[in-house]
């Protein structure tokens, strides 16, 4: 028993002094970094302000793209600072990321995260910067700036173009068999029986990637809200909810008639194989974000191969696109580089800095930026297809940007739905509960 | 009598500070988890919610089917591994000539990590690409959807566990087996026993305190299971294989600190309520046997 009593105390001392130690020596790191880096940046003012300043920042594989990329070398050729990615993994990996480092303190110099409900979440206030004095809030327009603002104070700025949950396809197929872009869901429906009777598949579908496989349920929201013109507000309040308005089910029950045109992967396929199975037509209809679109092109023989258009309604003349603001570039509020942020973004929205993105990356859809025409090497998709939806005011903010709640197990439910795991009544049911906890979690009083 | 109380407090000192980092960092976080859980919580601020959580983590079907999955999963790994891992442990102390490389062989999985694991054995259960329907289509079968079927999901899972995990099983049931006296095994030869009747009368008896460790260890090894099946299906397709752990997973990732708090509270004490009594239960065999 002595013996067991001594050991266990030398082992207590042991790891006492490990942790001591530990201690000591994280905290003279830190203390010696800053200073380093403060005098550096002083000595090198001049030509290049910002020579010797290394930036950390933290996004996904789709914002550290060559576009980026391109603008941050110019940046660094021409302000001097130097930039360093971590990489986000995406999904409710990343989220969880973001949360954990807001929550102790830990966030990188500036960051790439969603707008809208998922800003939300984060309660921002308490790790990013309020930009609502930067001379650069002023190029943005309205729509992208009200889902960057809370309670009054500005956080982000556009990382990319808006973009659109909606139909990517594979244009060949529809002039193969003569289809029409179809206007009303059923339509849709009826070209995805032509195309399965033509031995083509008809529907991509992502399950080994869930958040892909939402796109349909939210790109639907058009419809939604052509319909109930309150249905956001109604949902915020709790009061509307999606299993008892018809057209919120339908968005879910719209699953259900997809079930047997789908690839024969689909419950292991992932975005990238989606990039690619719509790229070379080996799918024709993807229901995703815009986003991928530079990607998917990269796969395509012809960038015109590629179209666009809006998840269908039940209305013929009013077929319209559910529009997603860019991600945003965040400032963390504890970071020691503000300035050189600062000049960076400033950078980043001028006219050379976005023709160089743009003409690198490609584009998801129309810029948020006022004044800004996209250049000509951006594909039809975007120029021609989805343009057409914004001249002719037929586009709607998805459910995020009007409404803070947003059910987390969507993705889950949107996987079972589109297997055939579930039927889209009782998902509807189900995320009605899920959102629900939202609801609770952001001091909301449902009922 | 006051020596006599120096004396016993003198040693006290010396736990102090193993006790001190116990409270700190396992009893402390045990008791505020306990109050947590009872909150609606942001890292910053705990509304009191009372027992809402609990509620509501046991009246949404997919919370209430992952303690199902759990104990499926924790109990078909445990069965599993008991009985396979016996019969390749018997077979390693037999008298056969590769016994050390076979044993390597055997122990080798479990040097891999559990992600490498997940994800190979993901890619090979892949639906239509995967090695697996590769052969299965190649020998005129038709291509099974391993992890993508909701039927088939969690079994496949517990399939690539079980051959991860078997070795330190074996590994015990080994060490079990070898210090069994061998005198018992001479004595009924003597008596004329076959292998069969030395192998239920006097291997399996005897191996009991190996096989018990076992149990436990498989058994709360799988009740708090959470990295391969992460890695393998993140808890889908849909709910599918969504167990304790990766629900608590997705709802602290969901920002639902509270919610998350009193899935961990169910965990602890699902974990508790098995593994005491089993524990109990398997010693009294054990002192039974003895």
């Amino acid at each position: 028993m002595r013996k067991k009593i001594v050991s266990l105390a030398l082992a207590g001392v042991l790891t006492m002094g490990l942790v001591l130690t530990g201690c000591g020596s994280s905290d003279s790191g830190d203390g010696a970094a800053p200073a380093a880096e403060a005098s550096g940046s002083e000595e090198t003012s001049g030509e290049k302000p910002y020579e010797g300043v290394t930036l950390k920042w933290w996004g996904g594989n789709a914002e550290n793209n060559a576009g980026t990329q391109a603008v941050m070398a110019a940046a660094t050729e021409k302000l001097g600072m130097e930039f360093e990615v971590e990489v986000n993994p995406g999904g409710s990996e990343g989220d969880n990321i973001l949360k954990t480092r807001m929550a102790s303190g830990d966030l990188p110099d500036f960051m790439v995260w969603n707008s809208g409900s998922k800003l939300h979440e984060l309660n921002p206030s308490r790790g990013f910067l309020d930009i609502s004095d930067w001379d650069i809030v002023q190029k943005f327009d309205d729509a992208f700036l009200s889902s960057v603002t809370i309670d009054g104070a500005i956080y982000g700025a556009p990382q990319s173009s808006t973009q659109a949950g909606a139909v990517i396809y594979y244009k060949p197929d529809y002039e193969e068999l003569g289809l029409e872009i179809p206007h009303t869901w059923d339509d849709f429906v009826a070209n995805c029986q032509k195309l399965a009777d033509a031995g083509k598949t008809p529907v991509y579908f992502t399950g080994g990637e869930t958040w892909a496989t939402q796109v349909l349920f939210l790109g639907d929201y058009y419809n939604i809200a052509a319909t109930n013109p309150t249905f956001a507000d109604d949902y915020t309040n709790g009061t509307a909810k999606y299993a008892n308005v018809a057209e919120a089910t339908r968005s879910w029950t719209k699953y259900e008639d997809l079930v047997d045109f789908l690839n024969a992967d689909k419950s292991a396929a992932t975005v990238t194989d989606g990039n690619f199975a719509i790229g070379t037509g080996e799918a024709t209809h993807w229901f995703i974000l815009t986003q991928q679109l530079p990607l998917i092109l990269e796969n395509a023989e012809n960038p015109d191969d590629i179209g666009v258009f809006g998840v269908p309604g039940d209305n013929a003349d009013d077929h319209g696109l559910t529009v997603w603001e860019p991600m945003s570039w965040y400032v963390s509020k504890d970071s020691e580089h503000i300035d050189a942020i600062k000049a960076f973004l400033e950078f980043y929205y001028t006219e050379e800095a976005m023709d160089l993105y743009f003409g690198t990356y490609g584009a998801n859809g129309p810029s948020c930026i006022k004044g800004y025409e996209l250049p000509e090497s951006v594909c039809s998709a975007v120029r021609v297809d989805m343009q057409k939806y914004f001249d002719e005011g037929k586009t709607c903010p998805a459910l995020e940007y009007q409404s803070p709640i947003k059910g987390t197990a969507c993705e889950q439910m949107t996987t079972a739905v589109g297997l055939g795991q579930m039927s889209g009544a009782e998902a509807a049911a189900m995320y009605d509960d899920d959102c629900k906890k939202s609801a609770v979690q952001l001091g909301y009083d449902w009922e | 009598m006051k020596t006599k109380k120096e004396q016993s407090l003198y040693p006290i000192w010396f736990v102090l500070p193993s006790l001190l980092i116990f409270g700190i960092f396992f009893l402390w976080p045990i008791i505020s988890s306990l109050y947590y859980s009872l909150t609606v919580w942001n890292f910053e601020t705990a509304k009191f919610c009372g027992l809402d959580n609990y509620k509501l983590f046991f009246s949404e079907h997919s919370m209430s089917s992952s303690v199902v999955h759990t104990l499926i999963y924790a109990f078909g790994t445990s069965i599993l591994k008991v009985v396979l891992a016996f019969f390749i442990a018997i077979f390693l102390t037999s008298k056969i000539r590769t016994k050390g490389f076979i044993r390597s062989a055997v122990f080798f999985p479990n040097l891999v990590s559990m992600m490498a694991v997940g994800l190979a054995f993901s890619y090979m259960m892949h639906p239509t690409k995967g090695l697996l329907n590769v052969v299965i289509q190649a020998l005129g079968g038709t291509a099974v959807d391993f992890l993508g079927n909701p039927n088939t999901a969690l079994a496949s899972i517990i399939a690539t566990d079980v051959w991860k995990g078997l070795s330190i099983s074996v590994v015990i049931y080994i060490a079990g087996i070898q210090s069994i006296d061998k005198t018992y095994y001479e004595a009924a030869s003597i008596d004329g026993a076959t292998g069969w009747q030395k192998l239920k009368h006097i291997t399996l008896p005897l191996v009991a305190p190996s096989q018990n460790s076992i149990i436990i260890l498989s058994l709360i090894g799988g009740l708090r299971s959470f990295d391969l099946i992460w890695a393998m299906t993140g808890g889908g397709p849909g709910f599918s294989t969504d167990v304790l752990a990766s629900v608590i997973y997705k709802q602290y990732a969901a920002g639902f600190y509270g919610l998350s708090t009193a899935g961990n509270v169910v965990m602890l004490i699902l974990i508790s309520v098995i593994a005491f009594p089993l524990q109990h239960f398997l010693n009294k065999r054990e002192e039974a046997i003895q």
